[in-house]
């Protein structure tokens, strides 16, 4: 499929509607990232979300973009609730798949000796790898706790503090999760993963504030150079993924009937009014809040874990959520269309919510500031810290870039990183990093992934989000 | 076909990992879609405990089907553990298949995991018969 660029600015490229498509395209990119981007399919999947029902403003692509299946990673499009749709194949197998960074008190300077220990430590103690199970059993009761209270189950139970939950998107819990739309398959497989990392491109990084680009907005999110972060990434494990499965064949099978074509059969999709669609978005929402009580989970066991390791007190170690965003959801939200107030269903596959200074969702902490956006990089360069920006609002129905995005396949990074030690490479540069499988580092090697300083480069330029901080990694464990 | 060796191509996708596989009919081309997935997933050390288990699997189209037929194997594995170290197709329509499938337990101290499927996707599914040969196209999330 030949796809027309228009190059709008230095940071936007439109698709011209054409053929099927109800609305133009945008991708967010630069002339290196575009490039990229036309060298797989990600732009044919950009203009096929387009011919989807109900679709407003343009298909999206962030900077990151990279091929999916059916939507591409690095894709937003929002939906009219009356005559749109809503796609699992749009929110992903790994729903909420997300990320969450702990602030702390310590100084890289003081730790970095104790990196070997930590990671060393952490990789024994948070369960990860394929399959990986957890020490928490779920009954079948407290997983349907779980998947209507998400993180603020964990919390209750001891997992982190009540404050966690303000600085979590959606405070941790979607409404409307109905756990009596879960199959026996979903409820099995998520019983005993909960608290775990699982693995691809799956972490729990230590990192060091290495600099600071906005001064007021870091003092706010707390971060100063020098302080040690960790980052978690991870989502909803298996249940989630069963979700997805289910209803896109569910939806596969009952596909509406109407005046359009599916262009790749991972598009399925129902009318957000069926009762397919309102199914299925309360059974996503079941996994959205089992992957937030997740990552609330393994935040207490990493805090537990640098605890014992570096023998210090709670106050010491000062640990504290900054925040946690999902990268995979649809969610239903308030946005201005031609001068008018309109609920839509904002599908973000590989994108990352990003609301202004302001906007009446943030918590008291940060609506001066705006949310803080986080964007992991590879394990051998930089993480960001961004702020949602007005732009975000105007431009991307309050979204913006997930991390650096992949630009080689797995079977091309392996066979790149055949006769290499990539472990060995990366402690080279001061990076410790522990991996359950075997492949996972040449998979996931930095390589693989496109340069995440250029990807943030245009979200800043483009005003969907402002730069706040950058975090170079020290160690890692990966599944 | 020879469960044990299947042949397949595997295809680029950039987030993704994809496979060709072919038969000279349908039954060949769904077992060979099968062994290829199991082999993709998981090493099995030859093992003397095999139960036995029927499948019976339904779908819309041929395409369909194939993804439910490996979607249903690929559950037995993530879902109970369970390794499908066989199978025999006895009935194949273009919306309904019937089999016979030989299972082991996973072990992890005898068995060993290469890479971790997480999904049987639709994304560009095809089953297509080229000059009298069936090829079918299959992308897996990674």
């Amino acid at each position: 499929m030949d796809i027309k660029l228009e190059k709008l600015d230095k940071y936007r490229w439109l698709i011209p509607k054409t053929g099927a498509m109800r609305v133009p395209g945008m991708v967010f990119s630069n002339e290196k990232l575009i490039k990229d981007a036309q060298n797989d399919q990600s732009l044919p999947q950009v203009a096929n979300v387009a011919t989807l029902p109900g679709i407003v403003g343009h298909s999206l692509g962030m900077p990151d973009i990279h091929m999916g299946y059916g939507f591409p990673i690095g894709g937003v499009a929002a939906f009219d609730m009356d005559d749109g749709i809503i796609s699992p194949g749009g929110v992903g197998y790994d729903i909420n798949c997300g990320c969450r960074l702990m602030t702390t008190l310590l100084r890289a300077d003081e730790t970095q000796p104790m990196i070997k220990d930590l990671v060393s430590a952490l990789f024994r103690n948070i369960p990860s790898g394929v399959g990986s199970t957890s020490s928490i059993r779920l009954s079948k009761k407290d997983e349907a706790d779980v998947a209507v209270q998400g993180a603020a189950w964990a919390v209750k139970r001891g997992f982190g503090v009540p404050e966690d939950l303000k600085r979590t998107e959606d405070h941790g819990a979607m409404e409307g999760a109905d756990p009596s739309l879960l199959s026996e398959r979903a409820i099995k497989r998520g019983r005993g993963q909960l608290g775990t990392l699982g693995s691809g491109n799956h972490f729990l990084e230590i990192e060091v504030v290495d600099k600071i680009y906005d001064s007021e907005k870091a003092g706010t999110f707390g971060l100063f150079e020098g302080q040690v972060t960790i980052a978690i990434h991870t989502g909803s494990r298996g249940f989630g993924h069963q979700v997805c499965d289910d209803f896109l064949k569910e939806m596969i099978r009952n596909m509406p009937e109407g005046p359009f074509e599916l262009p790749d059969r991972q598009l399925a999709c129902a009318y957000l009014k069926s009762d397919l669609g309102q199914r299925y978005l309360g059974a996503m929402a079941c996994a959205a809040n089992y992957a937030w009580a997740n990552r609330q989970v393994l935040m207490h066991w990493t805090g537990e874990t640098i605890l014992k390791t570096l023998s210090i007190a709670p106050k010491d170690l000062g640990m504290r959520l900054l925040y946690d965003v999902c990268h995979n959801i649809a969610k239903k939200e308030m946005h201005t269309i031609n001068g008018s107030q309109v609920m839509l269903c904002v599908h973000r596959k590989g994108a990352t919510r990003a609301l202004p200074p302001g906007h009446h969702l943030l918590c008291d902490t940060y609506r001066n500031v705006g949310q803080p956006v986080l964007i992991p990089g590879d394990m051998g360069t930089s993480s960001y810290v961004l702020a949602g920006a007005k732009g975000a609002m105007d431009q991307s129905f309050g979204s913006t870039c997930h991390g650096a995005g992949r630009i080689l396949s797995r079977t091309k990074a392996t066979k790149m990183a055949k006769g290499r030690a990539i472990h060995r490479e990366l402690e080279d540069k001061g990076i410790f990093v522990q991996s359950r499988g075997k492949r996972t580092l040449q998979e996931e090697m930095p390589e693989a992934y496109k340069d995440v300083s250029q990807v943030v480069e245009v979200v800043h330029g483009a005003d969907l989000a402002v730069k706040v901080a950058r975090l170079r990694p020290l160690g890692a464990i990966k599944g | 076909m020879d469960w044990d060796r299947p042949e397949f191509t595997l295809l680029d996708h950039t987030a993704d990992l994809g496979i060709i596989v072919g038969g000279p009919d349908l039954k060949c081309l769904f077992k060979s879609a099968a062994s290829a997935m199991m082999h993709i997933m998981v090493n099995i050390d030859p093992v003397k405990r095999i139960e036995t288990a029927k499948l019976s699997v339904s779908g819309h189209d041929l395409a369909d089907l194939l993804v439910r037929w490996l979607g249903e194997i690929h559950y037995l594995f993530v879902g109970e553990n369970r390794v499908v170290t066989n199978a025999q197709i006895a009935f194949l329509s273009p919306s309904d298949l019937d089999a016979l499938l030989e299972i082991v337990p996973f072990d992890p101290s005898r068995h060993h995991v290469l890479c971790e499927i997480k999904a049987v996707t639709y994304h560009q599914i095809e089953v297509t018969k080229k000059a009298g040969v069936w090829e079918a196209r299959i992308i897996f999330d990674l």
